[in-house]
């Protein structure tokens, strides 16, 4: 056991170090205080940002060396995120296409997918999204009405998509879509990649409970795709999305990366924050405070064990969503403390000084714990694939879809 | 990085396991509410090296790392063995300077407790009620003496609790708050480490019944409600041991993180193990309130552990005074 750095990983994070450095003046930086930057507004610098990253090679770590990547490991990857937060560089604009799209195209596309489309990937000249979600499909995914008929070469999709983040910006997206609905639902499924700017794909802004728009709506009104763009056989959709999910819950905490404020922005506003309450006040605040840091390290202890495991040969497993389930859990209690203590100012929006990052996030938490896995989906996949607890009994799996409930 | 058990700690685990699940057991802890002794006793534990493992080796101990005892402990948690390695730990930190005493403490040869709170009439104190010499602080100085010892009626039998008025007592370090201080940190990594290997088996016993038992024509864990309740005690196991395995490391190898890291495996092995007992009780229904199943056998455990060396609340103090200072 050892939590510093091997001699090897020590060189690679010093040249991940250097290589920030050199090339500083063409990344984006945030400024003090500011955690993220809008795709809306700032999508070319972002671009900008991933490529230079990418032409410096530290994008796509993990991802096999014939498809652009470097064939590094699980823990090389987690010190490129930790040097890049430490260099103040926000979120690459691909991430979704970097954590999802592309291991999904490495396990189930063709040759020629690969090669057309990893290595632009990961160079933000091709922006992905994930188009999953439905209105009447959100936990029970495989219930969704998205149609692709085959019409002679092509296939002619018509349905509409929601939470889909980056829709707005992305290029190329995953589509899961149901191209026979006489078979069970799992069972009638088929995945694409669908090009966003193809004619009949529109966008538009979803509109969050915290006031932002994260995510987007996005319809599909006769959209031809042809079938060299399907990923996996026909019918293969469900396993396909699998591959999918899996990596979504190790790319949102499940190696022990924090969800919202990280414990260290709680640490110092405590340290800003603690000595204006008065005796009882603080008393009570250090509970939450001590709460929110024992969570938080828990659950980032937790995810380095999990990293351990991957970067010996393991593969990842359901237990990743045990860290999507602690990091939110730990988030929410972080936000809480840091809500907690602007005192008085706790119940406006923003703090007098115009500080929102503690109210912003404990708006966008209720959020994260339904986004990728509702906290109820992932508990059930934890008893039921770890603890190996029965499911519950279905109704839904066996027969076709198109007699089941409409 | 490596956050993971080397193949000496697997095998010093599995080494454990073994002597622990023939030596002890709940239905041991059981017989101890009614007069019975503790389980294994201290001799087996001092003759299989248990009590000596960070005792060093010039006193006849096996100069181990605490991980290793806190590898030891969790196994010794799973089946409420006693008395507690706790008592092993802290008092081969306060007696690194006294290899004759250590040497006593490690062979066996001597019952060791380690007295909280004042030597004139110690608060409950683990072990004491079975034990022949204590330590304790009295004014910032490390004194060992003989006791007169007031046993309370157990709640939890394996923790041999009793409060001490020392009768005799002889400084064996003075100005030792420092060292007493580290030793208290020391005593509560190695009390959470056996409250992980407690509540993980409260967790798989649970898990057991509920694969096996039905109601209402299934499998009680096909129910959500069920199935959630022991995922979450699960969850909470798996973070505590991050955090046991955390502190345990700290303690020889980043000794500047131990206060932080002790108080958070020490606060959160207090819900985590009350949580895993408790939810073991109410997966069992009926059954498990019963004297004869061993639910209430970890439940007792979990109540008592959980105000032992600081409550929950004195550790999520302690975290967020320490982090606040720049622990973090």
């Amino acid at each position: 056991m050892d939590f510093d750095d091997s001699p090897d990983e020590a060189t690679y994070r010093a040249r991940v170090r250097d290589l920030l450095e050199q090339h500083a003046g063409e990344l984006l930086h945030l400024a003090p205080g500011q955690e993220g930057v809008d795709a809306r507004r700032h999508e070319p610098e972002m671009r900008r940002t991933q490529r230079v990253l990418a032409e410096a090679g530290l994008v796509g770590v993990t991802w096999p060396r014939e498809y652009g990547g470097r064939g590094g490991t699980l823990v090389q990857q987690a010190i490129v995120a930790q040097e890049l937060a430490r260099a103040r560089v926000p979120g690459l604009i691909n991430h979704i296409g970097i954590g999802m799209c592309g291991p999904t195209v490495i396990a189930h596309g063709s040759q020629d997918q690969r090669d057309r489309y990893l290595a632009r990937l990961l160079r933000a000249d091709d922006v992905w999204c994930q188009l999953f979600s439905e209105p009447a499909s959100g936990s029970d995914l495989a219930a969704l009405r998205t149609t692709a008929v085959r019409d002679g070469e092509d296939w002619v999709v018509n349905g509409q998509k929601v939470w889909t983040t980056l829709a707005h910006v992305a290029d190329f997206g995953i589509l899961l879509t149901r191209t026979d609905p006489e078979r069970p639902k799992h069972a009638g499924l088929t995945m694409f990649v669908v090009d966003m700017h193809a004619p009949g794909v529109s966008v538009r802004p979803l509109r969050q409970m915290g006031g932002q728009a994260d995510f987007n709506e996005v319809f599909f009104d006769d959209v031809r795709i042809p079938d060299s763009e399907r990923l996996g056989e026909p019918g293969e959709g469900w396993r396909v999305a699998l591959t999918t999910l899996m990596n979504e819950r190790v790319a949102i905490g499940g190696a022990g990366g924090d969800i919202g404020l990280p414990v260290e922005a709680l640490v110092e506003h405590a340290r800003d924050r603690l000595p204006a309450l008065d005796g009882d006040r603080q008393v009570l605040a250090r509970q939450a405070v001590g709460r929110a840091v024992v969570a938080a390290l828990a659950a980032r202890y937790t995810g380095y064990r999990r990293l351990t495991v991957l970067s010996q040969g393991g593969i990842p497993g359901p237990e990743a969503s045990a860290g999507k389930l602690a990091a939110t859990e730990a988030a929410r209690l972080v936000a809480d403390a840091g809500v907690r203590l602007l005192g008085d100012e706790a119940v406006y929006a923003a703090t007098s000084g115009g500080d929102d990052r503690w109210q912003r996030t404990q708006a966008w938490l209720p959020g994260i714990a339904i986004a990728g896995g509702t906290d109820q989906v992932l508990r059930n996949i934890l008893g039921e694939r770890v603890l190996g607890l029965p499911p519950e009994p279905r109704s839904d799996k066996t027969a076709p879809f198109s007699g089941g409930r409409r | 990085m490596n956050f993971d058990l080397d193949t000496d700690q697997r095998d010093i685990a599995a080494g454990a396991r073994e002597f622990f699940t023939g030596s002890a057991s709940p239905a041991a802890a059981r017989a101890g509410l009614e007069g019975g002794a503790p389980a294994p006793g201290r001799k087996a534990l001092a003759d299989i090296g248990f009590l000596g493992i960070t005792v060093p080796e010039v006193a006849g101990g096996s100069g181990r790392p605490l991980l290793d005892l806190a590898v030891v402990a969790e196994q010794g948690g799973a089946v409420l063995a006693a008395p507690s390695l706790v008592t092993a730990a802290r008092a081969a930190v306060l007696l690194a300077d006294v290899p004759e005493l250590a040497a006593q403490l490690a062979d066996g040869t001597t019952a060791f407790a380690v007295l909280d709170g004042s030597v004139d009439g110690s608060a409950p104190s683990i072990d004491a009620a079975d034990a022949t010499l204590f330590l304790g602080l009295d004014g910032g100085d490390l004194v060992v003496g003989e006791g007169e010892i007031v046993p309370g009626r157990p709640l939890d039998a394996t923790r041999g609790l009793a409060s001490v008025r020392l009768t005799s007592r002889r400084v064996i370090a003075s100005d030792a708050a420092e060292l007493w201080a580290r030793a208290r940190q020391v005593a509560a990594v190695v009390m959470a480490a056996e409250d992980l290997g407690g509540a993980d088996r409260a967790v798989a016993l649970g898990v057991a019944y509920a694969q096996e038992r039905e109601a209402f024509g299934r499998r009680i864990g096909s129910y959500q409600a069920v199935k959630h309740m022991l995922v979450d005690a699960w969850a909470g196991v798996e973070q505590l041991r991050s955090l046991v395995w955390w502190a345990a490391w700290a303690a020889d190898s980043a000794p500047a993180e131990l206060p932080l890291a002790s108080s958070a495996a020490k606060a959160c092995a207090a819900s985590t193990f009350e949580r895993a007992a408790g939810t073991l009780i109410q997966v069992h229904g009926g059954i498990g309130f019963t004297w004869e199943h061993d639910a209430h056998l970890f439940w007792r455990r979990a109540k008592v552990d959980r105000l032992l060396l600081g409550d929950e609340a004195e550790h999520l103090d302690a975290v967020a005074r320490l982090a606040v200072a720049g622990a973090l």
